[in-house]
């Protein structure tokens, strides 16, 4: 299934990749144009949170745009149709997020890293820092893609994604930024929580509350998988 | 209960059956009403009937992609409604919209479809080759699926679903866009593949060339089963009679029909009659005076046909060749 779905992108898997590595580069770019001067801790702050903007917005934004895609075509029911479990399906899509995720997010890395010569400090710890944030974000792209239904919808959501994430989620800019309501919401979202266990594996010192994060994240996992298991199988 | 084999070769091949089968999507109107059919192994079955009569509803319920409001679907022992993964191992769909092969060189697609399905790589690449061949589609083997025409892409949609076919095919309008030299072709390898031991459920509106090609057929409408038998045993009503074909002259009103019209059809401007062989002047005698008067343009006498059965019970034409 996974080689099914990785063929099926490959003509669209290159323009993907590239627009992911301009719109990460533009990211760390285009947020630094806004201020005279960005004192190192806050360049850390857009370079390391811009990574995990990186990776979120393929997996909730991108991922179920090609949901909606697929049942826009009328291909929904036939990929349905296939005698493969559900889950095969889904891990097909974290794969292919995976894929086009992670060019995006090391050139952020490296463009947060030329721009402000930020000191980076790269620790194992990314490794299952990356891995969480892009199947946790993969599965939940994935769950509201199928749990909505109707392409419009999700093409809508997506949208809608974009703004939270890119303006209104502390990931790039310490939470103290935020109004204290909006700064609270966000420890039970999971936006922030990616930010923060990819800052603890590119930097020292800077991510607090880690262990909370990865709890936070785990659960929002475990319910997306659940929501979309649900999804999967409910029939109207 | 044990995982199903896809296999169709793998054990002596089941029935399927749907029993008094009824849906609805807003408690109201009934998408399927009581629908009840039976399909034997190495049966290619026919369910025919206009657009919105239901047919796409039904096989989405086969498939497992929605839940009947009552009644029960069975291939050999097990019950798809009750666990639709067993109908995704035993059901091989072609869908009537187009396959996601945009990015698929045709050979690829098929094969990956086969080892999905449960096949080992050389056997599927065997069978494709085999049917490639048999559908004339060489040329386009190596051919990127965004850049076939609709009709190849339907046949390496079709190639895709049989070959390697659960012990249920369902094959939904499978010669819509395919041109009539590899139309004939394509029936050969439908009829190939009841004989093979599947059960093929084929899903169409044009009824001229399932006639050639179906077993027994059901006739759909409204959402139920409004005729159902062998193509000569819904014909046998029609022995004797001739089909007179009126094309009329828009804008006029329709005449009076002479009493020896047994029966009538209008579908926009063509009202297809029903006459006795013995009446058979009188009714060309009526044509030519409507023809005269302006009321009709031309007229057309032929054999009646199972078309004549399908427009007579669904008010509709089915799709010409």
């Amino acid at each position: 299934m996974v080689e099914w779905d990785l063929t099926r992108m490959r003509l669209v898997l290159p323009g993907l990749v590239l627009v992911q590595v301009f719109t990460s580069i533009g990211l760390v770019l285009g947020v630094s144009l806004l201020y005279e001067y960005i004192a190192p801790r806050q360049a850390l702050y857009l370079g390391t949170g811009a990574v995990a903007i990186s990776m979120v917005m393929v997996g909730v934004v991108t991922g179920p745009q090609m949901i909606a895609e697929q049942r826009l075509s009328g291909s929904a029911d036939w990929l349905a149709s296939l005698p493969v479990p559900r889950s095969a399906s889904a891990a097909a899509a974290t794969v292919f997020n995976v894929i086009v995720a992670l060019p995006g997010a090391v050139a952020a890395l490296l463009a947060a890293w030329i721009r402000f010569d930020v000191g980076l400090s790269i620790s194992p710890q990314l490794v299952p820092a990356v891995l969480l944030v892009l199947v946790c974000g993969s599965l939940i792209g994935y769950a509201y893609a199928h749990l909505l239904g109707d392409a419009k919808i999700v093409a809508l959501v997506a949208q809608v994604l974009v703004f939270i994430v890119v303006g209104f989620s502390p990931m790039a800019y310490p939470p103290e930024n935020l109004p204290g309501w909006l700064a609270t919401a966000h420890t039970f979202l999971p936006f922030v929580h990616m930010a923060n266990v990819t800052r603890e594996g590119l930097t020292q010192g800077l991510a607090e509350n880690v262990a909370l994060s990865y709890l936070v994240l785990a659960a929002w996992t475990i319910v997306a998988a659940a929501g979309a298991t649900w999804a999967l199988g409910r029939r109207p | 209960m044990n995982r199903p084999s896809t296999d169709i070769s793998a054990s002596s091949p089941p029935s399927f059956e749907v029993t008094d089968l009824y849906k609805s999507f807003d408690g109201e109107t009934m998408v399927n009403d009581g629908i009840s059919l039976r399909v034997e192994p190495g049966e290619v079955y026919g369910l025919l009937g206009p657009n919105g009569a239901g047919k796409t509803t039904l096989v989405k319920q086969i498939i497992g992609l929605l839940k009947p409001d009552s009644g029960s679907i069975t291939l050999g022992g097990y019950d798809l409604v009750a666990d639709p993964s067993h109908a995704r191992q035993l059901c091989s769909l072609l869908p009537q919209a187009a396959m996601p092969i945009e990015s698929f060189k045709s050979r690829e697609a098929v094969d990956l479809a086969g080892q999905i399905r449960g096949g080992d790589r050389r056997g599927v690449r065997t069978r494709r080759r085999e049917l490639f061949a048999a559908l004339d589609l060489d040329e386009w083997s190596d051919t990127l699926g965004t850049n076939l025409s609709g009709g190849v892409r339907r046949l390496v949609g079709f190639v895709m679903t049989i070959v390697r076919p659960g012990p249920l095919v369902i094959l939904d309008e499978p010669t819509n866009d395919v041109d009539p030299l590899r139309r004939r072709l394509l029936w050969e390898q439908i009829r190939r593949l009841g004989d093979t031991g599947a059960a093929v459920i084929l899903v169409t509106h044009n009824v001229l060339e399932a006639e050639k090609s179906v077993d027994r057929l059901a006739i759909v409408d409204a959402g139920r089963i409004v005729a159902a038998g062998t193509p000569s045993s819904l014909k046998a009503g029609d022995r004797g009679h001739l089909r007179l074909q009126l094309m009329m002259t828009p804008g006029r009103p329709v005449p009076e029909l002479p009493d020896f019209v047994e029966s009538e059809t209008l579908v926009g401007h063509t009202l297809a009659t029903v006459v006795s062989e013995r009446r058979t002047t009188d009714g060309i005698q009526w044509a030519q005076s409507l023809i005269d008067g302006g009321v009709a343009e031309e007229y057309a006498l032929g054999a009646t046909s199972l078309e004549d059965v399908y427009v007579r019970l669904t008010g509709h034409e089915s799709v010409s060749v």
